[in-house]
């Protein structure tokens, strides 16, 4: 008996949505296994349809996105209320995701810029009839709904939203990993003796050794190990977009107290090595971070 | 005498990004107002300030999980063109590897998830059924070649860039990561399928353009400017100049990206948070341009490969050039996919596709001005960056693919709205039965 699901996007990229077609022929195998109630990219249902089911009708709810309009927050509500088990998807919605960046600005400036002044820009306003308004700044989906299972990823790997399905489909447990990208990277590690981090288009990655000991800030020590180090693995260093893993409690402090132990370099020098802290360290869950909460306490935000 | 109404369809569906339509109704059914509402956007252009310049390259395919490789490489380019860096012909060779693999995936998912469901089951079927996953069930064997397609295009683009969606690879000054041969073996082998499963789409798609011929050449037909890239006339989704044509088919503009200002205007509606581009010296509606494959078809004298010149010149025979043809955009896009695929088969058998000479080492940054265009699937991507001494991005301005179309969209669905509630086309457009009746 096919399980009812409904697969919404809230304010992204709709690369979760890619990662799932990018099951290829897979797709044969698990569509059957699904009748989908609401996934506004692929069938033709409204927003209407998933507001007049019943609530808890539906089996698995995939939410995809972060709250940076009203209207994302409404669907987000509604679908909680419609589905039993609703999942998290990606970054974004688990952490704020890369737009959560923009939490460094109040909503006027990001406005001002956008729709006052782009260079481009003929005839200036802000658009606001039949427009659902903005969020305030963007917070993390768990934060405003309870989400029940939790998958990482900018996106999710296609293995990974497939075992998340799968283990929803058969009720099983989905728990996410303690392990880090680190621990599935196949480049070999040597004690560390970094004296300069360097900028990742400086000199040359060589391939097969570790890209840290290198002095390129590779975030795989500080990043849940859910991708197959697949960035790492080609030379190409990890930025962290699938966050921390579980046991850590604020990704940005990890990574700079662990740079710290293993780079031998005066604290200030170590400090200019990193003149954007937050895009490094926080790329996709700067809006989940201990830091973004304090700006939102400082302006006085609700979401 | 009716009543005024309004009807709201929301979302719009089988769509990639937040759309809504809304029709104003007067009195008699006279089309007062069309508004297409987009309701999201996520400021890329101020969160990307303070950020050390090459990382806009992995921040900015995040604006788009389906066409993310035009955005990786929109942003390079913007990067390389502030601080005067030439990436090694071996770089570039991969780069374009990458864009057309993305082509071809993103057009074959567009044409047989996106589009089909309206052509095989009709446009009155049952919405329940109107959707890829009813073509599975009863035509499992076109679904199959139709995967197989998007799965030579993704997977293609993660051995070049690292991941198929959100690459990683590109950087100032080339790539990080080289093909091996052994890579390139494995795709050389899957080439004749890749042209069997291309054929078969091309015949699939004629045959859906004979079938709703009445439609295509009748409703919604739009007469709009049209922009695209050209490397010489030559349709080129990678490097060239930026290409104008105006609605009688003359060519207005052909201009480098740095001098895009001369020539986008952007209009901010107030029921959209997408903006309207337009061509600048037009003014604002009269300058509307439309992007995407069919204005790459129209600006574009011919085709860089046999095949698609072929398939142009069929197109052409019977739409004429320019065609204002909305529907058109699915044929276009056909023509298109056979380009990526003859393109990706030049340069997999190009021996400097393996070369390990891919990336510079004395990139330096400093301060400057960077515009770096290609076009995406959907039409043609601008990302203009400046840099302070050092590196650090300052400012940014993103003209994405889809704004250039928002505002063509409203304009061809005001025609066909006219069309439909005022002159009851529906009651004299032949429609072919359904390929499938459901």
């Amino acid at each position: 008996m096919a399980k009812r699901i409904a697969l919404a996007q809230l304010s992204s990229c709709w690369g979760c949505d890619q990662s799932l077609v990018d099951l290829h022929l897979g797709l044969l195998d698990v569509l059957p296994k699904l009748d989908i109630v609401f996934w506004p990219t692929v069938v033709d249902y409204k927003l209407a349809d998933l507001e007049a089911l019943p609530n808890r009708s539906v089996h698995i709810g995939m939410v995809e996105g972060s709250c940076r309009t009203k209207e994302d927050l409404h669907l987000l509500k509604v679908m909680r209320e419609k589905c039993k088990t609703l999942v998290a998807w990606g970054s974004c919605s688990i952490f704020g995701g890369v737009q959560g960046l923009a939490n460094q600005w109040d909503l006027k400036e990001l406005l001002e810029r956008k729709f006052i002044q782009a260079e481009t820009v003929t005839d200036p306003r802000i658009p606001d009839e039949n427009m659902p308004g903005f969020t305030e700044h963007i917070t993390p989906n768990p934060q405003i709904v309870e989400c029940d299972v939790l998958l990482p990823g900018c996106p999710p790997t296609s293995e990974n939203t497939l075992d998340a399905l799968t283990a929803l489909l058969t009720n099983k447990p989905f728990d996410l990993p303690t392990k880090t990208v680190c621990d599935q990277c196949p480049m070999e590690r040597k004690e560390k003796h970094i004296k300069k981090f360097k900028r990742n288009y400086e000199g040359n990655i060589e391939a097969g050794k570790c890209i840290l000991d290198q002095g390129y800030l590779c975030l795989g020590f500080a990043t849940m190990g859910l991708c197959g180090a697949q960035c790492p693995s080609v030379t190409t260093p990890c930025k962290g977009c699938f966050g921390p893993t579980p046991i850590m409690s604020d990704h940005g402090a990890k990574i700079i107290s662990a740079l710290g132990a293993v780079a031998e370099m005066e604290p200030e020098e170590l400090k200019g090595s990193f003149p954007d802290p937050i895009g490094s360290f926080y790329f996709t869950d700067y809006a989940a971070s201990y830091l973004s909460k304090m700006r939102g306490k400082e302006r006085g935000q609700e979401h | 005498m009716g009543e005024e109404k309004t009807i709201r369809i929301d979302p719009v569906t089988r769509l990639e990004g937040h759309g809504a339509l809304t029709i104003k109704l007067g009195k008699d059914n006279k089309v007062k107002d069309i508004q297409y509402n987009v309701g999201s956007t996520r400021f890329f252009e101020k969160f990307l300030t303070g950020r050390p310049m090459e990382e806009a390259p992995r921040i900015a395919p995040r604006i788009c999980g389906i066409c993310p490789i035009p955005h990786h490489l929109a942003s390079v380019k913007a990067v390389e063109a502030a601080w005067d860096v030439t990436p090694p012909p071996a770089a570039v060779k991969l780069r374009r590897l990458m864009i057309e693999a993305k082509q071809l995936s993103s057009h074959a998912i567009h044409f047989y998830a996106l589009a089909a469901p309206d052509f095989v089951f009709g446009p009155f079927a049952d919405p329940a059924v109107r959707n890829v996953a009813a073509v599975l069930k009863h035509l499992p064997d076109v679904t199959v070649q139709a995967i197989k397609i998007m799965q030579f295009g993704q997977e293609l683009i993660r051995d070049v860039g690292a991941k198929a969606i959100h690459p990683v690879t590109a950087i100032p000054g080339g790539m990080l990561n080289a093909l091996t041969e052994e890579d390139r073996d494995k795709w050389l082998k899957q080439i004749p399928e890749l042209f069997e499963n291309v054929n078969k789409t091309v015949e699939l798609a004629k045959t859906v353009v004979n079938a709703y011929i009445d439609v295509i050449t009748k409703l919604a037909v739009t007469p709009t400017y049209y922009i695209g890239l050209t490397n010489n006339g030559v349709l080129d989704i990678y490097e060239g100049n930026v290409r104008v044509m105006g609605p009688d088919g003359k060519v207005v503009a052909d201009f480098e990206p740095k001098d895009y200002t001369k020539y986008y205007g952007e209009h901010i509606p107030d029921h959209s948070y997408a903006t309207h581009i337009y061509y600048k010296p037009a003014g604002y509606p009269d300058g509307i341009w439309r992007a995407n494959t069919l204005a790459r078809c129209n600006v574009a004298e011919k085709m860089a490969t046999p095949l698609a010149q072929e398939a142009l010149k069929e197109m052409r025979d019977l739409v004429g050039r320019p065609s204002h043809h909305t529907f058109v955009y699915h044929y276009a896009r056909i023509v298109e996919l056979v380009q990526a695929a003859e393109w990706i088969k030049i340069l997999l058998e190009d021996p400097l596709i393996v070369s390990d000479d891919i990336k510079l080492t004395d990139v330096e940054p400093k301060a400057g001005d960077g515009v770096g265009i290609v076009e995406a699937p959907r039409g043609t991507l601008l990302h203009n960056y400046t840099s302070d001494e050092e590196g650090m991005l300052v400012h940014a301005n993103l003209i994405v693919a889809t704004n250039n179309n928002i505002a063509g969209i409203e304009k061809s669905l005001m025609t066909a709205a006219k069309q439909i509630f005022e002159d009851k086309a529906l009651d004299s457009l032949k429609l072919p039965d359904p390929l499938v009746k459901t």
